[in-house]
């Protein structure tokens, strides 16, 4: 008996989680950023990006570039991994090639968004600027410290770079991209002019409080813990989300035979879940309370502006592209985000709060280094580093390991190690390793450090002394390179 | 007889390309030899960044992009032309 109820408690427990996560983070976060990104693979020209990454750029643009491009282009591997080996091996130079490496799965917008709605805006904020500053930061000590090799490299492969043809973003892409930016705004920020109801309706449906009653029983509700729970509401987008997977199965799954009415049913689902997503529903002893938000009609006048653009300007292969590559990534991410999300509940019932507490309880260098080595040597898949982070920041981890954590789980893993090898070599990947290690502990020890209150100036200031440092030890080895590089010039 | 080389790492979007190409080619009953180039060097040969790329008698076709079945068909007809 004892062993049934505490694998019924263990399975409950990955049930719930699941539940409350579709419910309260997947709908206008997830949903949109998943379009988002399809979008920015179909309709953004690589060639945009990549030619500023050439040889001949100035370093002041072609680093930001290649961090740009990453945040851009690369949302799962099988994009980063071909763009990095196209951008190294055609001559752009192991620098903006490794910040590329390092800024993507780190900072794109799913990552982002998730990590917003998850665990917070601040951490975000975290996770994007110190990405930012150290994928440049190690992009420039990779390229000194194997400058030697870099120039040796064939430099006619420039050219390609030079080559790419100019090919601009149509004007209605981009701006369908940023209505979905908006819209994904509209339906995640937490201001009260969007939060709040402007209107309430009265729905008589009988039971709706039984139901709620229901619900509350089966995913019980445990702030302190981190147990969310479900919601009528949830359970409808519950529902919903069910029947936009079955319907995208039939319609997205042969978009290259043409759209279909299977197509048309997904599309028109998506509009209704997130629809239904930005209302705010409360079950009461009389039936239904509907509350139109502000949330509502800022998601209802983005999606009619989206309708506009895309029957109006964009053309059917655009319009194909973008579906395909959001449905690709939907297929490719979201089960493995659901199985992570389910095992993450499991585990949680297992691990004692205690653990975490003596380990990275406190922002010690001790804690962020933890962070950093559980970051390597567990390897999981895209966007399921977030929800892990939840957990252990529920069952006490300090928000520095946390970070420090957040910022080595998706740059390094086994697998991303063995790509690399094959790629670059075992020396340089070793050092990127190190390097990564270093700066995500340093970037956790720094953010947990004004999370605890240190002085906001004196975090900036130590930040920015860090970096001079930095700047300075490496201009002074450029500086000692330059007459090497002059003379291997001239033998040459 | 046409060549058909598809480039690409071997993710979901490469074999989506060979997938409507061999069913391209079996509608219009084109013999076609298919053949898959996964080296990251021999596809930076043919010029291409974004993945898959479509090379159809050692002319490179398309990349980045998945086309339709019908848009496949034209490519296919322009290089049986071509030959």
């Amino acid at each position: 008996m004892e062993v049934v109820s505490f694998f019924a408690n263990i399975v409950q427990g990955g049930l719930g989680n699941l539940a409350a996560y579709l419910a309260a983070h997947v709908i206008l976060c997830l949903l949109p950023a998943f379009y988002i990104a399809g979008a920015m693979t179909a309709l953004i020209p690589k060639e945009t990006v990549t030619r500023f990454l050439g040889r001949n750029t100035r370093q002041i643009v072609s680093y930001p570039a290649a961090s740009l491009a990453g945040g851009l282009l690369a949302v799962c591997s099988c994009t980063i991994v071909p763009l990095f080996a196209g951008i190294y091996k055609k001559g752009a130079g192991i620098g903006p090639a490794i910040t590329f490496l390092f800024f993507a799965p780190a900072a794109n917008i799913l990552a982002l968004v998730y990590t917003g709605s998850v665990i917070g805006v601040d951490l975000a904020f975290a996770r994007f600027f110190l990405s930012l500053a150290f994928g440049v930061g190690i992009g420039l000590i990779m390229a000194l410290l194997f400058r030697s090799e870099d120039a040796a490299r064939d430099m006619a492969t420039n050219q390609m770079f030079a080559a790419q043809s100019i090919k601009g973003m149509s004007r209605a892409a981009l701006v369908f991209l940023l209505v979905w930016v908006a819209l994904l705004l509209f339906g995640t920020l937490k201001l009260d002019i969007l939060t709040g109801s402007y209107r309430n309706v009265n729905l008589p449906v009988a039971g709706a409080q039984e139901f709620q009653a229901l619900l509350d029983r089966l995913v019980p509700v445990d702030a302190s813990k981190g147990e969310e729970g479900v919601s009528v509401q949830g359970a409808i987008l519950i529902l919903l989300l069910a029947a936009i997977g079955l319907t995208s199965w039939r319609g997205f799954e042969r978009i290259h035979d043409g759209f279909g009415t299977w197509t048309r049913a997904a599309i028109a689902l998506t509009v209704l879940t997130l629809l239904v997503a930005a209302l705010n529903l409360q079950a009461t002893a009389a039936g239904l309370r509907v509350g139109f938000s502000g949330k509502f009609f800022g998601v209802l006048l983005a999606l009619a502006a989206l309708f506009q653009i895309g029957r109006a300007y964009l053309t059917e292969d655009e319009l194909r592209d973008w579906l395909w590559e959001s449905w690709r990534f939907v297929k490719q991410i979201f089960p493995l985000l659901l199985l992570g999300v389910f095992l993450v509940g499991v585990i949680r019932v297992l691990i004692r709060p205690q653990w975490i507490e003596a380990l990275a309880g406190s922002n010690s260098v001790l804690g962020n280094l933890t962070g950093v080595a559980f970051g390597v040597f567990m390897y999981f898949p895209t966007l399921v580093e977030v929800p892990i982070a939840k957990m252990f920041l529920s069952l006490g981890m300090h928000r520095g390991p946390l970070l420090a954590y957040l910022m080595a789980d998706p740059e390094l893993s086994l697998q991303s190690i063995l790509i690399l090898c094959a790629i670059i070599g075992k020396l340089k990947t070793w050092t990127y390793v190190g390097w990564v290690a270093l700066f995500s502990t340093m970037a956790g020890f720094i953010y947990g450090a004004w999370v605890d209150g240190m002085n906001l100036g004196f975090v900036v200031l130590s930040f920015a002394l860090f970096l001079t440092v930095l700047a300075l030890a490496l201009w002074l080895a450029s500086q000692r390179n330059q007459p090497e590089q002059a003379g291997q010039a001239k033998s040459s | 007889m046409l060549t058909i080389k598809i480039l690409g790492p071997g993710c979901a979007n490469c074999k989506r390309l060979e997938e409507i190409a061999r069913k391209a080619a079996s509608d219009m009953n084109v013999a076609a030899e298919f053949v898959k180039v996964t080296d990251y060097n021999d596809i930076l040969a043919y010029g291409v960044i974004s993945t898959p790329g479509l090379v159809i008698n050692e002319k490179l076709v398309s990349s980045g992009r998945i086309p339709t079945t019908a848009t496949m068909t034209n490519w296919l007809a322009d290089a049986l032309k071509a030959s």
